[in-house]
């Protein structure tokens, strides 16, 4: 593209033809420079990835280079409402020793500082609870919004209709001229769009047809002056931003669509319509010094009817320290050590480890919903768990045999660089496999063709309409007899086979992989049998599906990284080789591979025909415990199910999973507020009530601390960026929430909206998080707890910027231990500090 | 120098995540190629950067090197620059000599 550029002294992106060269003063004609300020305004803004799989994202992940406190983003509330905190208060949710705690935290020089207040010695964090619980509502740094204007409106509009003809894959209408890419089509086509004003068009048709020219020329005719082109080219990406995250994720992934084309067509509309660029919101100013006076006097009359001038002054010494506008973050501060309070006392310090050798290890991703069943499947003393990032270290791009697509099965931070499939064990039974999917597959694009066509879809409905009534009808009232019928039609008997490990990986990787994961999660002393079990969400009529999906495999199922981390720990060229490297696992230990549906608790085991007979009688051990395990979950989740009672029958509850008009299948990781790093000797018997990503780790194996860094840049940062989802996604459910679920409409695989038109919606539907009016999802961002040496988590968080920024700017909190009888630690900028908070159920 | 031919070598290191933003300014001044290697370890401005990770590279720090005649290189530098005015990384810039010219027109 670059190369057919014109190498004009003044103009070098203008087609000459298009454009004259007065049109195209110095201030732009550096087209890079253009590009360079593009990409500087969309710096912070998080790509939007397609929902086929969802990924977790913080949505604030460009900001998290600053405090968390410090981040100004428009229409973006970062803690709840005062009024919500006193209520927490009220409630004991929050307590005054919480506030004083996060006071101390915060402001480290009020932390052990005292005043002299009418005569008496009182301390200064007391004096900054009395003020935080007296004022009424803490104004926020943020102007209030601007409204947008109609001409606003309307480009929004406009814009929102053109970008999904050009972005939808395989549409049933391609767009005519998307080879010239998505300006260029614009541009041809606008030239035949009514809804634009005649001089309009008229005017197009001189814009150059490169959409950098066309960029610069329109910025140029609304007088934007160089020094301000980034600041207005942000400020014009905060309009749509659900299509700007979605844009930028497709450039970097297809590069079929970019910024600088979206930004085009809308500057150059601006400067056709005359749209005025929107001014920027001025931050409202105050009087601080008087307001302090205020607050100072008004506290000091609650301590004395008639307080001195000096004590006032030495009450707004301290209440300087901490602006009303700082309170909020404070506020959501004892909020989060209220919790971690309750859960640090509860973590064993006094659990041995298991005396004889476990008969069954299962290990789990480290997803809250696998604590549950992993607790429940520890009733029996048999049987040892371990957490484990779902896609168990396999990072694979996976295609089913016979399939036409593939799935990245692996985590967003990494990219697929091999690819797996499935090699099928009976010849005969694969090319039936074929021969049914290739039907299915016949009948699914006639009956499509039939619904889509111009001409047939009368017909189409005149002749098989009883068809679909008496579908619909089973559909919703025996959704689960209907989604039996459906199975037993539409799926194939399950394919005998294996996974291609060794065309996809070498000897050496296979080792490799098996060592990391063996060292990451601490796993020794192997069982006679070794589950690893991926997890995925079963549920109808669900745009949200991948949301429910193992965050760790993409926001798919993790059943295809189970099957190919089995087969290699049951590759003895691979034991071999791990033995050479200290690590025995002996001929007797089978491992097997199992999928976790989280919808219904059910653990089923997969490639049973790969199983050797010595092992069915554990395998019908594991599933007679898994089945009671499951049910028991099953009652456990239904308290916290909207619309589920303990009273309805195992099968009610899970045909939840079957029901087209059940919005609340699962409630996934709502609740998730923590990260466990240690031994499950740590937590093993404490219900941690499924709000805990637990990621197994044993200093022991880990001699060097390599694991443990692996553990914390990847497996900590995915749960850091699912905990900030949910985090947002509850503080804001209609701008980083997709808001209700009950109106949206489906754009391809790539997202969703609300109603027929809009911006895409990003962030996690209102249903994953809340229920009325009401958040069932504490938003608390994540407390991490490790079990390590300090000086490895210290060594580890220094070498690694993005945990610098995590901790340093408050967006997650750190505290750990050496070891089982040493006290805990806080992580802080000034190093480590033993935890003082009063834990509850402890005397102070 | 040995009938070997001036060129202008950029060596950009910036996070991963903004490196994308980097590859484009490059393909975009017309440059014929780049180099990007991935997961590189030092110490700078912001401190310490360890290296490759094992499952992130979202979270690294990502070289990218670029030879392109002297007479396009002036845009891109300033480009670059431009854009690392607002966010981290480090450019430097050197002549540097090929022995096949055209590979970089």
């Amino acid at each position: 593209m670059a190369h057919r550029r014109p190498r004009s002294a003044l103009c070098p992106i203008v087609d000459r033809d298009r454009a004259s060269s007065a049109d195209c003063p110095r201030s732009y004609v550096m087209s890079l420079i253009l590009r360079a300020h593009i990409a500087s305004a969309a710096h912070n803004i998080m790509p939007g990835w397609p929902i086929q799989s969802f990924i977790a994202v913080n949505p604030l992940a460009g900001h998290e280079p600053i405090s968390f406190h410090s981040v100004t983003e428009r229409n973006v509330a970062l803690t709840r409402e005062h009024r919500a905190y006193l209520a927490d208060l009220r409630e004991g949710r929050i307590t005054e020793a919480d506030l004083e705690q996060a006071i101390s935290e915060r402001i480290p020089e009020l932390a052990r500082a005292t005043i002299s207040v009418i005569g008496q010695e009182v301390a200064a964090v007391r004096i900054a609870v009395l003020d935080m619980t007296s004022v009424q509502g803490s104004p926020t740094r943020t102007a209030a919004p601007v409204p947008a204007s109609r001409s606003m409106l309307w480009l929004d509009e406009y814009l929102a209709a053109w970008l999904p003809s050009y972005v939808t894959l395989d549409p049933l209408w391609p767009m005519p001229h998307k080879q010239k890419g998505l300006f260029g089509a614009w541009r041809w086509l606008a030239n035949q769009d009514t809804s634009l004003p005649r001089a309009v068009r008229r005017a197009l048709r001189d814009v150059s047809v490169s959409a950098d020219a066309a960029l610069a020329w329109a910025l140029e005719r609304l007088a934007v002056t160089p020094e301000l082109i980034r600041s207005t080219l942000a400020q014009e990406l905060e309009h749509l931003p659900g299509w700007v995250g979605y844009i930028k994720w497709r450039a970097e992934k297809y590069g079929d669509i970019d910024l600088t084309s979206y930004l085009a067509i809308r500057f150059v509309l601006r400067a056709l319509l005359t749209i005025p660029l929107t001014p920027s919101p001025i931050p409202p100013l105050a009087d601080e010094r008087a307001l302090l006076w205020q607050r100072a006097e008004h506290l000091t009359a609650r301590l004395s009817e008639h307080p001195a001038r000096q004590d006032v002054a030495a009450v707004a010494r301290v209440l300087a320290h901490h602006r009303p506008d700082e309170h909020r973050f404070t506020w959501q501060k004892a909020y989060e050590l209220n919790y971690r309070s309750s859960l640090l006392p509860s973590l064993s310090s006094t659990t041995p480890p298991m005396k004889a050798r476990p008969q069954l290890q299962v290990v789990m991703c480290i997803d809250p919903r696998s604590e549950g069943m992993r607790r429940h499947l520890e009733a029996s003393e048999a049987v040892e768990t371990f957490g484990f990032a779902g896609f168990f270290g396999v990072p694979v791009r996976f295609a089913r045999y016979g399939a036409r697509g593939s799935i990245d099965s692996l985590p967003a931070l990494l990219t697929p660089r091999h690819s797996l499939t499935e090699r099928p064990a009976l010849p005969l039974q694969a090319e039936e496999h074929l021969a049914r999917g290739r039907a299915r597959d016949a009948v699914r694009q006639a009956a499509h063709i039939a619904d889509t066509s111009t001409g047939t879809p009368f017909a189409f409905a005149e002749t098989t309409g009883w068809f679909y009534g008496a579908t619909s009808f089973l559909r919703t009232f025996t959704p689960t007899l209907y989604q039996r019928l459906r199975r037993a039609l539409a799926r194939p008997d399950p394919l005998h086979g294996s996974v291609t490990m060794g065309e996809a990986f070498t000897l050496e990787e296979r080792a490799g992989i098996a060592e990391t994961a063996v060292r990451m999660m601490g796993l020794s002393d192997f069982a006679p049998l070794v589950v690893l079990a991926g997890h995925f969400s079963e549920s109808v009529n669900n745009l949200y599906q991948s949301a429910l999906d193992c965050g760790a495999c993409g926001g798919n199922p993790g059943t295809a990284n189970a099957r190919a981390a089995t087969a290699i720990f049951n590759d003895s060229a691979v034991r071999a080789m791990l033995l050479l490297r200290g690590i025995d696992i002996p001929d007797g230990t089978v491992f097997v591979a199992a999928d976790h549906n989280t919808t219904r608790d059910t653990i089923t085991v997969l490639d049973r025909h790969l199983i050797p007979d010595s092992h069915r009688s554990l395998i019908s051990d594991f599933e007679g415990l898994q089945r009671a395990a499951g049910k028991k979950l099953l009652y456990e989740r239904a308290a916290d199910l909207p619309g589920a009672t303990k009273r309805q029958s195992v099968p009610r509850l899970r045909a939840r999973a079957d029901d087209w008009a059940e919005v609340y299948p699962e409630l996934g990781l709502a609740g998730n507020a923590a990260m466990i790093i240690g031994p499950r000797t740590l937590t093993r018997g404490v219900d941690l009530s499924r709000r805990v990503f637990l990621h197994s780790y044993d200093t022991a194996l880990d001699r060097d601390g390599t694991a443990l860094e692996t553990i914390m840049t990847a497996p900590l940062v995915v749960a850091q960026w699912i905990n900030h989802q949910y985090y947002f996604s509850a503080l804001n459910p209609d701008t980083l929430g997709a808001g209700t679920k009950t109106i949206h409409n489906a754009v391809g695989t790539i997202g969703v909206l609300a109603g027929h038109g809009g911006d895409l919606r990003r962030g996690l539907p209102w249903q994953s998080v809340g229920l009325g009016t009401k958040l069932f999802h504490e938003p608390m961002r994540l407390t991490v707890i490790i079990q390590a040496p300090l000086d490895r988590v210290g060594d580890i968080i220094s070498r690694n910027q993005a945990l610098r920024h995590l901790l340093d700017n408050d967006w997650i909190t750190l505290t750990a231990r050496a070891h089982t009888h040493a006290p805990w630690h806080r992580y802080t900028s000034y190093g480590w500090q033993t935890t003082t908070a009063p834990m509850k159920g402890q005397s102070t | 120098m040995n009938n070997m031919t001036l060129m202008t070598r950029l060596e950009v290191v910036v996070p991963a995540r903004d490196a994308p933003d980097i590859r484009e300014l490059i393909t975009t001044s017309g440059a014929t190629g780049y180099t990007s290697v991935s997961g590189v370890s030092g110490i700078g401005h912001h401190g310490q950067h360890s290296g490759a990770l094992l499952f992130n590279e979202y979270d690294t720090l990502t070289m990218i090197i670029t030879v392109l005649p002297p007479d396009k290189a002036s845009e891109l530098i300033d480009a670059i620059r431009e854009l690392l005015s607002t966010s981290s990384g480090v450019m430097f810039v050197a002549d540097t000599y090929v022995s096949r010219p055209e590979y970089f027109q």
